[in-house]
C-alpha cells in the first residue's frame, strides 16, 4: 500500500512525540518492573533456598526436655520431622558467636564460599558477618578461648535475616555471628547448651493437636511458627512489600500514562481528519485506514517495551542486589521474566492501537465533507464563552482554548497531576518512614526499659512496674502480645485513637497496630488463645490505644493473669523509666526505647534507594508527559500561531496567549496530585503495617507541598521553555499553504 | 516609489529539483493606488506577496517598502513590519475560528500603536451586525469582509490581498472588491491584489503580469473602472 510510505515521514514529523511517548511508556513500566523484579527475585530465591535446606515450620522450647524416643514417637504420631538443635553463645571482644551443633534434618546450613568443617580446629561462620567484618576463608577466629580456622562461609534458612534475639527489630551482622564446629568440638566447648526444637509438618499434620500434646507432656515455654519468626518471615515480607509497591505503581503509573498517550494519539489522528476524509473519499476502506493509523500508534508501545526490556537486562541484577542489603548475602538472580517483558510490550501497544482504531472508527462515522472541512470535534458551545465580556481578546482566546479542547487540557492536567502525585508520594513515604523512629519513641512515652524475665516472678519488684506479657494468637494464628498492666500505670501510654484515655478496669484495649493486624475494632468480641497452652478465651475490645508500633491487647494485670493462667500477683516483665539493676541471669531480653528507634530507623532507612528511584521516575514522567501535552498544544495551534505571526504578533506574545493560560492547571493539578498521593499512602498504611509491624505516620507537611510544587513547576516551565522554541519554528508561508490545501 | 523590488529571486528545493519561484523580478509600485498582480497558478505571484508581506525571505535581491529594506531585516524587524505596516487578506480568509468577528479585529487592534476605531471599520465594511458571531456562522463574502476589516484596523501602509475573491461567487466577489476600493479611497492605503482573474485588473491603477517567476507585463491603467462595473 502506497500509504505505508507515510510511516517514516509521519514519524519524522512527530519525532518529539514518539520519543517522549516511548520514554514515558518505558519509565512508567520501569516503576512497576523495578519493584516486581526485586520482589519475585527474592521470593523465588528464598523458596528454593528454604526447600533445599529444610526450613523449619516452627520452633519451640519446653520445660521438660524431649528424649530421642519422645522425638521418634512424636514424629510418627503427628507426621512431623523433629530435631533438637543445640547451641550456645560465646562472647569474645564484644562479639557474640552463636555456635551450633550442625543439624541433620532441619535448618541445614549451606556453604556459599570455601569448604565445610572436617577437623576440630575448623569453623564455618555466617556469611553476612564475614562480609561486614572482612573475615575471609583461612582467617583465624577465637571462640570460647580456642583458635579456629574459618574454612567456609554459610547461609542458614532460619537466619537469612540476622536477628540475635527474636524480639530484636533490626539485623546485627557487626557484633553477632553464627558458627558451626564438629560435634566433638561442640561437646568439648560447652557442656550445657540450650536446646531449641525445630519441626517440619507433614501433609497430614495438625499444628494445634501437636502443640497441645507438647504442652501437656513437656510444658511449652515458647512456640514460634515460622510465619511469626522475624528471622524467616522478613524475607518474604519485604519481597511482598516490593510486589505490593509494584502493583500500586502499575495502577498509578502505566495505567494513567497509557491513558494519557492514548488521548494524545486520538487527538493526533483527529488532526489528520482532512487526510482521512480524502482517503475515504477515494475509496479507502475503514479497515485499511484503521490498519494504517494503528500501526503508527503502536510505535511508542513497541519502542517503550524494547527500551524497558534492554534497560531491565542491564540493571535488573545490580538493582536487585541493592534490595538485598538487609539480608545475609543471598545468591539471588534478578531478571525480568520473559512473560512480564512480553506483557509489558504487548499491553501498551495493544491499547495504543485500540485507541487509534477507535478514533478512526469514530471519525469515519462523520460525513466525509465534515472531515474534509476539518470540522469534526470542534466544540462550538464552549467557544461561545465570554462573547459578551470586555476582557482582552488574548484572555478570551486562552479561556476558550482551555475549555474548548477538553481532551488536550486533560492531558496537560494529567501531566501535572501525575508528576505531583509521584513526587509527593515519594516524599511522603520517605518522611513517613523517617518519622516511624520518632513515632515509636513517642508512643512509648516515659517508658524507657522493658525487661522480659525468663522466669515468672511473684515478689513485687523494688523498682519499675510489674507487667504480665505473654504471646497470644487469634483464630487465624496471627500473633500479638497480651499485656497485663497496673491500672494506675505511670509508664504505659493509654491514649485512645478517638481521644480520651483507656480505663483498664473496664476491660481489654487493642493497640492501633494490633487492630490493623488482627482486623478488629472497638466493640468487637474476639477469640484469643495462648500460643503455648492453646487455651481459648473470648474477650471484648473496649477501645483502640493509639500505638502503631507495638501489637498488643492490654488490660489489668488481674485479667491478664486469668487469661494466662498465672497465679495472682505473678508477672513476667518489668517496665521502667530508667535502667534497673536486675541480674542478667533473670532477664531473657531487654527492650529500650532508644534501641527500638535506632533499629527502626536503620531498617527503614535502607529503603532510601527505592525512594530515590521513585523520585527519578517521577521527574522523567512529569517532564515527558508535560512535553507531550504542551507539544500537542503547539501542534494543534500551528495554524493560529502562524496567523498571529502574520498579523504581527511576536513569539513572546503568542506564547503568552496560547501557552501561559495552562498555568491555571498547575494549582489544581498539583493539589489533586498531592491529595491522591496522600489517599494512596493512607490506603497503603494498613497493608504496610501488616508487613513491617509499624504504622506509617502519614503526614502532609509544608515542605512536601513546597518541594512538590517547585519540582512540578520546574518540569512544567522547563518543558515550556524548550517547546516555546517550537512556536518560533512554525513557518508562516508553509502554514498558509496548508490552509490553502 | 513606495515599493521597490530589485532583481528578486526565490528558489525552492535543491540541485535538479530546484524551482525558481521568482526569477529576477524588478518592480516599482506607487503609493496610494491599487495594483493588481496577474498570473496563472504557479507563476510566483503568491511567493511575491509573501516576500512583500515579510513572511518569507528572498534567496537574493532586494525589496524596499516605504524606504525600509525588508530583505535585510531580521526576524524582530520583520515582526514589527508586519505588525505596523502590513494588512493581509487571504483567499480562505484565515480568520481565527475561536474568536468572534469583533474579536478577530480586536486581536490586531490590541497590538497596534494607533488602530482605527473598530466600530467605524466594521460599519464601513457593513459587518457590525455580525460582530458577536463566529467565522463559521458567516458566509464566505461576510468572512472576507471581516478579513478586510482585520487587515485595515491598524491602518496599514500596505494592504496585500491574495486571491481575495477566489473562493467567492461573482456577486459576492464584486461586493468585496467594492469594499476594497472603498477602503483604498477612504484610507488612502496602497493596495496590492494578487489574482488570476483578469477582470479584476480593470479596477487597478497598475497592472503587473507575472509568469514563471518573471514580470512579463507592467502597465498603468488609465481607464480604471469602479468595482461595481467589473465583468467578473
Amino acid at each position: 500500500m502506497k500509504l505505508n510510505k507515510r510511516y517514516a515521514r509521519s514519524v519524522r514529523a512527530n519525532l518529539s512525540f514518539y520519543v517522549a511517548a516511548s520514554i514515558m511508556t518505558m519509565t512508567a513500566l520501569l516503576a512497576f518492573y523495578l519493584f516486581y523484579i526485586a520482589g519475585i527475585g527474592i521470593n523465588s530465591y528464598a523458596d528454593e533456598f528454604f526447600s533445599r535446606n529444610k526450613l523449619e515450620d516452627a520452633q519451640f522450647t519446653v520445660y521438660t526436655p524431649l528424649t530421642d524416643e519422645d522425638i521418634t514417637s512424636l514424629e510418627s504420631k503427628y507426621d512431623v520431622t523433629l530435631e533438637a538443635e543445640q547451641s550456645f553463645d560465646s562472647e569474645n571482644d564484644g562479639v557474640t558467636a552463636r555456635i551450633f551443633k550442625a543439624n541433620q534434618k532441619i535448618d541445614l546450613y549451606e556453604i556459599i564460599e570455601g569448604n565445610d568443617i572436617k577437623e576440630d580446629s575448623d569453623i564455618v561462620i555466617s556469611a553476612g558477618y564475614a562480609k561486614a567484618n572482612d573475615v575471609s576463608v583461612g582467617d583465624k577466629l577465637t571462640v570460647s578461648g580456642r583458635k579456629f580456622t574459618v574454612t567456609g562461609l554459610f547461609l542458614r534458612p532460619d537466619y537469612l535475616y540476622m536477628l540475635k534475639d527474636l524480639s530484636d527489630s533490626y539485623k546485627n551482622v557487626s557484633t553477632f555471628y553464627l558458627g558451626a564446629v564438629t560435634d566433638s568440638m561442640f561437646s568439648s566447648l560447652n557442656s550445657g547448651p540450650s536446646v531449641t526444637y525445630k519441626v517440619i509438618f507433614g501433609e497430614d499434620s495438625s499444628d494445634t493437636e501437636f502443640r497441645r500434646q507438647l504442652n501437656e507432656d513437656f510444658y511449652l515455654m515458647s512456640y514460634v511458627p515460622a510465619e511469626s519468626n522475624a528471622r524467616i518471615k522478613m524475607v518474604h515480607d519485604q519481597a511482598d512489600t516490593y510486589i505490593s509497591w509494584a502493583w500500586m505503581m502499575l495502577i498509578l503509573l502505566p495505567l494513567i500514562t497509557v491513558i494519557l498517550i492514548s488521548i494524545v494519539i486520538g487527538r493526533k489522528i483527529r488532526s489528520e481528519q482532512r487526510i482521512i476524509g480524502t482517503l475515504s473519499a477515494f475509496g479507502y476502506k475503514k479497515s485499511a485506514l484503521m490498519r494504517h493509523y494503528s500501526l503508527l500508534a503502536m510505535l511508542p508501545g513497541i519502542m517503550g517495551g524494547i527500551l524497558i526490556s534492554v534497560l531491565c537486562l542491564l540493571i535488573a541484577q545490580p538493582y536487585g542486589e541493592l534490595t538485598l542489603i538487609d539480608y545475609e548475602p543471598l545468591q539471588a538472580e534478578f531478571r525480568l521474566p520473559v512473560s512480564a517483558m512480553i506483557t509489558g510490550m504487548i499491553v501498551p501497544t495493544v491499547i495504543y492501537m485500540l485507541a487509534a482504531m477507535l478514533k478512526i472508527r469514530k471519525l469515519l462515522k462523520h460525513d466525509t465533507v465534515e472531515l474534509l472541512n476539518n470540522s469534526v470535534g470542534k466544540d462550538v458551545k464552549t467557544h461561545k464563552i465570554l462573547t459578551n465580556s470586555d476582557k482582552k481578546v488574548r484572555f478570551k482566546f486562552a479561556v476558550r482554548s482551555l475549555i474548548g479542547s477538553k481532551g488536550r487540557t486533560f492531558v496537560v492536567f494529567l501531566g501535572i497531576f501525575l508528576g505531583a502525585m509521584i513526587v509527593s508520594l515519594g516524599l511522603m513515604f520517605s518522611d513517613s518512614v523517617k518519622g516511624i523512629g520518632d513515632a515509636v519513641k513517642s508512643s512509648y512515652g516515659d517508658l524507657e526499659y522493658e525487661y522480659i524475665l525468663n522466669t515468672i516472678k511473684t515478689e513485687a519488684p523494688s523498682e519499675g512496674e510489674a507487667v504480665v506479657a505473654a504471646k497470644f494468637e487469634n483464630e487465624d494464628s496471627t500473633e500479638f502480645t497480651l499485656m497485663g498492666i497496673g491500672a494506675d500505670t505511670q509508664l504505659w501510654e493509654l491514649g485512645l485513637t478517638d481521644g480520651g484515655s483507656a480505663d483498664l478496669e473496664k476491660g481489654w484495649y487493642a493497640s492501633s497496630l494490633c487492630s490493623v493486624v488482627l482486623g478488629i475494632e472497638a466493640g468487637d468480641e474476639i477469640t484469643v488463645r495462648s500460643v503455648t497452652t492453646l487455651e481459648e478465651h473470648s474477650i471484648k475490645i473496649e477501645g483502640i490505644i493509639d500505638n502503631g508500633y507495638n501489637s498488643f491487647i492490654v488490660s489489668t494485670r488481674e485479667r491478664a493473669e486469668e487469661l494466662t493462667g498465672l497465679e495472682h500477683g505473678s508477672y513476667t516483665a518489668i517496665i521502667s523509666d530508667k535502667e534497673l539493676d536486675i541480674p542478667a541471669s533473670e532477664v531473657s531480653s531487654v527492650l529500650t526505647k532508644d534501641t527500638l528507634k535506632e533499629q527502626m530507623d536503620a531498617m527503614l532507612g535502607e529503603n532510601n534507594s527505592l525512594i530515590y528511584a521513585i523520585l527519578i521516575i517521577a521527574a522523567i514522567i512529569c517532564i515527558s508527559s508535560l512535553f507531550i501535552a504542551i507539544g500537542l498544544l503547539i501542534s494543534e495551534n500551528s495554524t493560529n500561531i502562524s496567523m498571529l505571526k502574520i498579523l504581527g504578533y511576536d513569539n513572546k506574545r503568542i506564547s503568552r496567549m496560547l501557552l501561559d493560560m495552562n498555568q491555571v492547571l498547575l494549582i489544581p493539578g498539583i493539589g489533586l496530585g498531592i491529595a491522591a498521593a496522600y489517599a494512596a499512602l493512607s490506603a497503603y498504611k494498613d497493608h504496610y503495617a501488616a508487613l513491617v509491624n509499624a504504622m506509617l505516620p502519614v503526614e502532609l507537611t509544608a515542605s512536601q507541598v513546597i518541594i512538590t510544587t517547585v519540582f512540578v513547576c520546574i518540569c512544567y516551565y522547563g518543558s515550556l521553555y524548550f517547546l516555546k522554541r517550537k512556536v518560533g519554528k512554525v513557518n508562516m508561508a508553509e502554514s498558509l499553504m496548508d490552509n490553502r490545501e | 516609489m513606495f515599493i521597490e523590488i530589485r532583481n528578486a529571486k526565490k528558489q525552492y528545493g535543491k540541485d535538479e529539483a530546484v524551482v525558481n519561484a521568482l526569477d529576477g523580478v524588478d518592480l516599482s509600485i506607487e503609493k496610494g493606488g491599487i495594483s493588481v498582480i496577474l498570473g496563472p497558478s504557479g507563476s510566483g505571484k503568491s511567493t511575491l506577496m509573501n516576500m512583500l508581506g515579510g513572511i518569507d525571505s528572498l534567496t537574493s535581491g532586494e525589496i524596499t517598502v516605504d524606504g525600509k529594506n525588508i530583505s535585510k531585516a531580521n526576524a524582530r524587524e520583520l515582526t514589527e513590519y508586519r505588525r505596523d505596516d502590513i494588512g493581509f487578506v487571504f483567499q480562505f480568509y484565515n480568520l481565527i475560528a475561536d474568536l468572534t468577528v469583533q474579536e478577530n479585529i480586536e486581536v490586531v487592534a490590541e497590538i497596534s500603536d494607533s488602530p482605527l476605531n473598530i466600530n467605524e471599520v466594521m460599519e464601513a465594511l457593513d459587518i457590525e451586525k455580525y460582530k458577536k458571531r463566529f467565522p463559521r456562522e458567516l458566509s464566505g463574502g461576510q468572512q472576507q469582509r471581516v478579513a478586510i476589516a482585520r487587515a485595515m484596523i491598524k491602518n496599514p501602509k500596505l494592504l496585500l490581498c491574495d486571491e481575495l475573491t477566489g473562493a467567492l461567487d461573482t456577486k459576492t466577489s464584486r461586493s468585496v472588491l467594492e469594499f476594497v476600493q472603498k477602503v483604498n479611497s477612504q484610507f488612502g492605503t496602497t493596495t496590492v491584489i494578487i489574482t488570476h482573474n483578469n477582470a479584476i485588473a480593470d479596477m487597478a491603477d497598475q497592472v503587473i503580469v507575472i509568469r514563471d517567476g518573471k514580470i512579463v507585463e507592467n502597465r498603468k491603467n488609465k481607464n480604471k473602472l469602479p468595482a461595481s462595473g467589473l465583468v467578473l
